[in-house]
């Protein structure tokens, strides 16, 4: 256990100094603070100065060493924007895309696994094709697409007239493609209760989950078909193996076969794969935010980009690496801890 | 009345193009405590056969037509719920994979556990009591210990041990045996299949060893039945076969076999190789390969004639036993 | 001349990939529709009523008209027009020939460093694999999109909105075959790993072939399958990205407009009624990913190749 963790952790480090090398290199390449302190009035010669004291002049490894040392300090410079720490400018907007990416998930989880299990298990089923028909669909639509199109279905609202309004028929089919909208589309809403910290959560309160619904199904609507074809495969893929057949074999009741010992050999690859997707995910974010408004660290980022504000930018490259780092290696533990032919105990097998 | 009593079991696969014929009207049967012997090329539809007598044929295949007769109840039209209370508790199986047959993520415990309570209202401490019994009846050292490991942690050898402790779990009347040691290093293999021969006669249970080793069935078996192309081409005493094969298909596995005592003589073989499903010639399927071979051959499947106490389908065996000839040899 | 391509005509006529085609007809009607779609983008310039990219030929009171059958439509604009007037078919057009010339040029790209760093990576193996490949994992772990995000922005930030504008087909090509490059290369990793253990490649050493001859002319004529496979869904994900950097403001600029600036530059009057302006790009966008994805998963299913897993 010990072994592997000591492994993962110096893999999850290696990886964290790439990133702040990226980072560096960005940060030194675009970012000019000096810009930002002094105004155009000021000499060459006073520039030079400041430069100098800065520490601006000095060589590259020496200024990266300096940022490495402050990043691990915490201390990720200053927002030009926001004029705060920008650690607390991400931490301030953390709450929000945590909540979205939870709501996300939820989704994910529990539609994926059983309609996956499902077309798995019957695979000719008439549901499990028009499920299947749907998935490829659905990956075929960009997020801010989907989400556009639930904003116009369920908070605008359509109103359908193409068929003739004086006949029943008409009417009825005007009336059933047509929706009312209304649901919010804009924001966390106002409802947020305080948790702790800056955290204000809109899982507590009616219109606060209200405001999470459309956004929450955009940012699952390119995973959840995503999954939902993974599972399938690799279930398909357990279900034709000798250890289903001894099962079989055994007499053991299908929903046995099916939900224990078919389901814990297909969800050790769909670990791996989802911990991968989380990456995915937080990328994803970005695209919902900008959408719904949302004011989570992915409208933060972009806005950081428009604003070209170097520092902003820099550390959500460094916290974002560090969150994938950390949940890419929780998923490796997670995925020992389940699979039993993993030895977390770092003896020979 | 025989204990396992299969008619004319027809076993096809619906593939593109058509179906495959895996096995083609078999008939055979099987008495309280015999030991039967199946053996053939593999491809000759052993494993096919011994699945489908458990109505446990996989996608695309399917049983079209015979009968599976056990206890005389038909296995191959039965509702799921009934076959599931007799696989694994009346009639169990043993694969030829232990490597693959276990599930890698469930502990020996939980796998022999949850076989006793599909069938038994038992509490899962007698149910782990009676599998703790199991393991130490198949010679497994502290069995109490394997309870909680996981099937990667034992070698191929004990993981066979264990699968024929679950096959034994439920006092079975019928076990088949599907090349139980094949997968194994040879010095393992006498040690499993003498383990497996012991328990079969403490414990009074019929056994169907599919094998394609003829010394085997020759060793352990008192009745035998060879097929080639998804059918029973003869079948009879076990001794009798070895001794006297009538078939020429038989005689040449005969004489494929190395003959101990007789170093440095060339190993026979029989000339050509099985066809596969989609290429079996019409007539009789070995008619490419048969010394024998006569118009008849190319156009029917000869029907079984008796020879004694033996079954061949086989014309030029039919008309020898007319003409009152004695059994033909293959010629050099 | 002839007789080689009737005889390969006939060859193809005969094997089991034409036959399943014929067969499946979810495939053939994507085909068709792919088809159609390339041919329609390639011809833009002649189908066109309008040259979108030629401010001359604008109007600005013709903005926001609805499409065909909506009340207040102008037969001249059949899919209306966007808010700076410019007529929606036209721009559309120009749109799907932007999208798709993105989505090939960067699938060209990332096949070129992947089949280049996946051949190394599988051939040598050791240290030169390890190095490739934890550089691909991490790539991947990132996500690809948060990595053309990520470059998109600094290329955005170093160039300027008006230069990264002239140039953002190149860049977005570039950006998104660098982004996806992993993926190609782990299938070709996998399937030079597998060949490797062919009788075929230690024939080609004994015989004294070098390690460029036999990766080229014996290992990747042997791994051309998964790269069809992948390749194909990945114009499709390629399409997708070029959108959601346009989207995000890292794409094509409006003045000459992909599917995804469309959408985009629409999303700003949804609110106003406007749907039009984004969601016909939109359906478009939706209609040409889903085909290629069809087509991916037919010839998935036909050829069945070794793809990398996990």
């Amino acid at each position: 256990m010990l072994a592997f963790l000591i492994k993962r952790v110096a893999q999850a480090m290696l990886v964290m100094f790439v990133i702040s090398l990226v980072s560096f290199a960005i940060q030194d390449g675009l970012g000019d603070p000096l810009q930002e302190l002094v105004g155009l009035s000021v000499s060459m010669e006073e520039r030079q100065q400041i430069r100098e004291e800065l520490g601006l002049n000095d060589p590259l490894v020496v200024q990266y060493a300096r940022f490495a040392g402050k990043a691990l300090r915490g201390d990720l410079g200053v927002s030009y924007f926001y004029g705060e720490p920008t650690v607390e400018v991400i931490l301030n907007h953390l709450p929000a895309t945590l909540e979205l990416v939870i709501g996300a998930s939820l989704i994910i989880f529990f539609l994926s696994v059983p309609i996956g299990v499902y077309a798995a298990i019957k695979p000719r089923a008439l549901l499990s094709r028009f499920f299947m028909g749907v998935s490829i669909v659905g990956i075929s639509i960009p997020v801010f697409l989907t989400a556009i199109v639930l904003i116009q279905l369920f908070s605008i609202g359509v109103t359908v007239t193409v068929f003739p309004e004086d006949t029943g028929w008409g009417h009825w089919l005007n009336e059933a493609l047509s929706t009312n909208g209304g649901m919010p589309s804009y924001g966390r809403g106002d409802a947020l209760v305080p948790l702790f910290g800056t955290w204000e959560s809109g899982f507590f309160s009616q219109r606060g989950l209200l405001h999470l619904i459309l956004p929450s199904i955009s940012l699952a609507s390119i995973m959840l078909p995503l999954f939902i074809r993974l599972i399938r495969a690799e279930m398909l893929e357990v279900l034709q193996s000798d250890y289903i057949r001894f099962a079989q074999a055994k007499g053991l009741a299908p929903r046995r076969i099916h939900f224990l010992h078919a389901l814990k050999n297909t969800m050790l690859p769909v670990i791996t794969v989802g911990g991968v997707q989380v990456g995915t995910m937080v990328a994803y974010t970005i695209l919902t935010e900008t959408v719904f408004q949302w004011p989570g660290v992915g409208l933060m980022f972009l806005e950081a980009i428009t604003r070209s504000d170097i520092p902003l930018i820099v550390a959500y490259l460094m916290v974002v690496g560090l969150i994938f780092v950390i949940t890419n290696t929780v998923v490796d533990l997670i995925y020992g801890l389940v699979n039993p032919t993993v030895n977390l105990t770092g003896k020979k097998a | 009345m025989a204990l396992l009593e299969v008619n004319n079991l027809d076993v096809r696969f619906a593939v593109r193009g058509g179906d495959l014929k895996a096995l083609r009207g078999i008939s055979f049967s099987l008495d309280k405590g015999e030991r039967l012997g199946l053996v053939g090329e593999s491809g000759a539809g052993k494993s096919v056969a011994a699945f489908a007598i458990l109505n446990l044929i996989a996608r695309p295949g399917y049983i079209a037509g015979g009968e599976v007769l056990f206890d005389g109840r038909n296995l191959a039209t039965m509702k799921p719920r009934e076959l599931r209370d007799i696989r694994g508790h009346r009639i169990a199986m043993i694969f030829q994979d232990p490597m693959m047959t276990l599930n890698p993520v469930i502990s020996i415990g939980t796998q022999m556990v949850e076989t006793l309570q599909a069938h038994r209202r038992i509490s899962t401490a007698d149910a782990r009591a009676i599998a703790i019994d199991n393991l130490r009846k198949v010679q497994i050292p502290s069995p109490e210990k394997r309870l909680d490991q996981y099937p990667h942690e034992l070698s191929g050898g004990m993981r066979q041990r264990v699968i024929i402790a679950i096959a034994l779990l439920l006092e079975p009347e019928i076990i088949i045996a599907d090349e139980p040691t094949t997968a194994l290093d040879v010095t393992i293999q006498a040690e499993i299949m003498a383990l497996l021969l012991e328990l079969c006669e403490q414990e009074q249970v019929a056994l169907m060893l599919i094998t394609h080793d003829l010394g085997v069935v020759a060793q352990v078996t008192q009745r035998m039945l060879v097929m080639y192309s998804g059918r029973i081409i003869e079948q009879g005493p076990t001794r009798d076969i070895i001794h006297h094969p009538r078939h020429p298909y038989t005689q040449g596995l005969i004489k494929a076999l190395p003959q101990v005592g007789e170093p440095g003589t060339r190993l026979y073989q029989i000339p050509g190789s099985m066809p596969s499903l989609n290429r079996v010639p019409p007539g009789c399927p070995f008619n490419p390969r048969c010394p024998f071979v006569m118009e008849r051959c190319l156009e029917t499947m000869p029907d079984y004639v008796r020879s004694g106490a033996v079954d061949v389908a086989c014309y030029e065996v039919e008309d020898r036993l007319a003409a009152g000839k004695a059994i033909l040899e293959v010629g050099q | 001349m002839t007789a080689v391509t009737l005889s390969r005509w006939q060859r193809l006529r005969q094997s089991d990939l034409w036959h399943s085609f014929v067969r499946d007809k979810v495939a053939m009607l994507s085909l068709l529709v792919f088809v159609l779609m390339v041919c329609a983008a390639l011809l833009a310039p002649l189908l066109a009523p309008t040259n979108p990219y030629d401010l001359a030929q604008i109007n600005i009171m013709n903005s926001e008209l609805p499409p065909m059958g909506s009340a207040g439509s102008d037969p001249a604009f059949p899919l209306g027009t966007d808010a700076q007037g410019r007529d929606m078919l036209s721009t559309i057009l120009y749109g799907t020939r932007v999208s798709l010339l993105i989505g090939f040029g960067a699938v060209v790209l990332q096949s070129v460093l992947g089949i280049l760093f996946g051949l190394l990576a599988g051939y040598f193996g050791g240290r030169v694999d390890a190095i490739l490949m934890r550089i691909a994992d991490v790539q991947l772990s990132f996500s690809t999109l948060m990595v053309a995000i990520i470059v998109g922005a600094v290329f955005k930030a170093s160039f300027g909105n008006l230069m990264f504008g002239d140039i953002a087909v190149y860049l977005l090509i570039f950006i998104i075959g660098v982004a996806e490059w992993p993926q190609i290369a782990r299938t070709v990793r996998a399937s030079v790993l597998a060949e490797k253990k062919k009788e075929y490649v230690d024939a080609a050493r004994v015989m004294g072939f070098g390690a460029r001859r036999i990766m080229f002319r014996h290992i990747l004529p042997n791994t051309l399958s998964p790269i069809l496979v992948i390749g194909t869904v990945q114009i499709a994900n390629a399409i997708i990205s070029e959108a959601a950097l346009s989207f995000l403001g890292l794409g094509m600029p409006e003045t000459q407009p992909s599917l995804g600036s469309l959408i985009k530059s629409g999303f700003d009057y949804i609110q106003s009624g406007s749907w039009w302006i984004t969601l016909i790009p939109g359906v478009v966008l939706v209609v040409l990913v889903l085909v290629i994805n069809l087509l991916g998963d037919w010839l998935r299913d036909v050829m069945n190749p070794r793809l990398y897993k996990g």
